[in-house]
């Protein structure tokens, strides 16, 4: 566990001594405000919807970059000879490079934190389905480290692992809004519960609904498997 | 401390590395010599566990790298071709993390860590970022890392390349240092040092063991060994004869002559030169020069390379 914490506070300290985190910080809060501001005067309510919503959107597209270059640039770098000559378990080397890349999220939300003390000044929010729409993201993220993780095991080059876990991430966000388009029944339902909004849905309703909460954990838990098996392959090349 | 029996890896159709055995004792350095592309590296990674072998089986430090793969990195330094670097990192954040995951105690780690660079001459330099640090400096924050947790192995990937002549000598002092009570594998190209460092070298040569044996076997496998050269004062015929009769000389063989003096070359047991010097003198030879001639590592790995093809 001290491995894993280790591993943690290094990944940290490298995003906050490159401007990594503070450009990908930069860009989330601006995007966040215009959603807040356009979600606010469109519809007229005093909810985070529609800004969570996109925010969802936004992250597929953006959290890849942050995960990037998890292994990849190990790699380049040499660094994976000494992770894997160490006595690191490859556990500690996951757990500590997702809870980095999560704990980056985190600070994210709570840079987002500003909007609903606004509602509540204004308006009067719905407190309950503001704090599950603030867990389902949050689960969006760790879902979308995941992976990201996975995609930059795949490849040497940080640039390519960005991409490419876009391009994984992709799928779960078009399969839900292709599935209109289909008309075989059993078809457009299995689009739908592959999508990830699907199930985010519930939650910016302040429900948790169980099926979807295991459907995000089952998504993490695939791809840190996922990851594992990759970082353990190569090795035998 | 380091066992290697018959290690094989192939990538692919390639075999990098062909049934390597060898042993390496406690407080021994062996030299890992051989061109660039011969299995050096993939040899040591076995070791270190990083790739597994193909075939055959290594014991480090009492334990099987295959089996028991946490406790021989526990008790092994490596430093590989291409210091393991963060970047963005400065030198001293950098190995308190690998002191961290190395399981130095906490207690222990900023003491530790101030020892190892005063060790490698990194004094002053913590709030340095890795990279922006000059190569001889990147291998000493390499070195550091390798040997913060006070290993009972040290496997070291060409430890010397690109560092300036000063910075050689002040690694090959350190590795001395080490040694005195660890097991330290190097390899280098460079043979000269091999013959400052280690007591024993093994060569590869296209992912096989070409040689294995201390500095003197290997010397006298590339054809002889020790000879001494003698330039002896000739008359109307060649002082060979007379030379070869000596008990101590064992043959003989004239290699030049010039300005009515010839060169012998000559093979013998033991230091022939003062009885060579006594029969010149019983003769009235003039003698121009006695001298001892220990053919050069690089000659001996040309010669056995040369056989091995």
């Amino acid at each position: 566990m001290s491995v894993a914490w280790a591993i943690f506070k290094k990944e940290l300290r490298i995003y906050f001594v490159s401007p990594l985190a503070y450009v990908f910080l930069g860009v989330f809060l601006f995007l966040a405000g215009l959603f807040f501001y356009l979600g606010v005067t469109m519809t007229g309510e005093a909810s985070l919807r529609v800004m969570l919503g996109n925010l969802s959107i936004t992250l597929l597209f953006l959290l890849p970059l942050l995960t990037m270059r998890h292994f990849a640039e190990e790699r380049r770098a040499a660094t994976f000879e000494l992770m894997m000559t160490a006595p690191v378990p490859l556990w500690a080397l996951l757990l500590g490079k997702w809870a980095a890349s999560v704990f980056l999220c985190v600070l994210l939300l709570a840079g987002t934190a500003l909007f609903p003390m606004l509602l509540a000044y204004y308006g009067d929010p719905d407190w309950g389905a503001m704090a599950t729409s603030y867990l389902g993201l949050l689960l969006c993220c760790m879902a979308f480290v995941s992976a990201g993780l996975f995609s930059s095991s795949l490849t040497d080059e940080p640039v390519a692992a960005g991409l490419g876990g876009v391009l994984i991430l992709l799928p779960f966000w078009l399969a839900g809004t292709a599935a209109d388009l289909v008309k075989a029944e059993w078809l457009r339902e299995a689009m739908r519960d592959l999508a990830f909004l699907s199930h985010l849905e519930s939650f910016t309703r302040g429900v948790i609904d169980t099926a979807d909460l295991a459907w995000f954990v089952l998504f993490i838990f695939g791809f840190l498997f996922l990851t594992w098996r990759s970082v353990e392959s190569r090795r035998w090349r | 401390m380091i066992s290697a029996r018959g290690i094989t890896k192939r990538f692919g159709s390639l075999t990098a590395v062909d049934d390597v055995s060898f042993e390496v004792g406690k407080g021994e350095i062996l030299g890992f010599i051989g061109p660039n592309g011969a299995g050096k590296t993939t040899t040591m990674r076995v070791l270190t566990g990083y790739i597994p072998a193909s075939e055959g089986a290594a014991v480090v430090a009492g334990h099987d790298v295959f089996d028991e793969p946490m406790s021989v990195r526990r008790k092994v330094g490596y430093l590989p071709e291409t210091p393991p670097l963060y970047p963005e990192l400065t030198v001293g954040h950098y190995l308190h993390f690998v002191a961290e995951i190395r399981g130095v105690p906490k207690a222990r780690r900023s003491h530790r860590i101030g020892e190892v660079m005063e060790l490698v001459g990194l004094e002053g330099w913590e709030k340095r970022i890795l990279g922006s640090l000059s190569k001889g400096y990147r291998q000493r924050v390499g070195l550091a890392q390798a040997v913060l947790h006070d290993p009972e192995v040290l496997i070291l990937d060409e430890p010397t390349s690109g560092l300036d002549p000063r910075q050689v000598v002040g690694i090959r002092e350190f590795v001395l240092n080490l040694a005195q009570d660890r097991t330290v594998i190097l390899s280098t190209h460079i043979l000269s040092e091999v013959e400052i460092l280690c007591g024993r070298a093994v060569m590869i040569y296209k992912g096989r063991i070409a040689a294995d044996g201390t500095i003197d076997e290997l010397r006298e496998r590339a054809g002889g060994g020790t000879r001494y050269r003698i330039e002896l004062e000739v008359g109307s015929d060649s002082r060979a004869p007379a030379v070869g009769a000596l008990d101590a000389v064992t043959q003989v063989s004239p290699l030049a002559e010039a300005d009515g003096f010839e060169l012998l070359e000559v093979k013998a047991p033991r230091d022939p030169r003062t009885d060579i010097a006594r029969l010149a003198t019983e003769q009235g030879w003039g003698i121009r020069a006695m001298e001892r001639h220990v053919p050069s590592l690089e000659e001996a790995f040309l010669a056995i390379m040369g056989s091995e093809q």
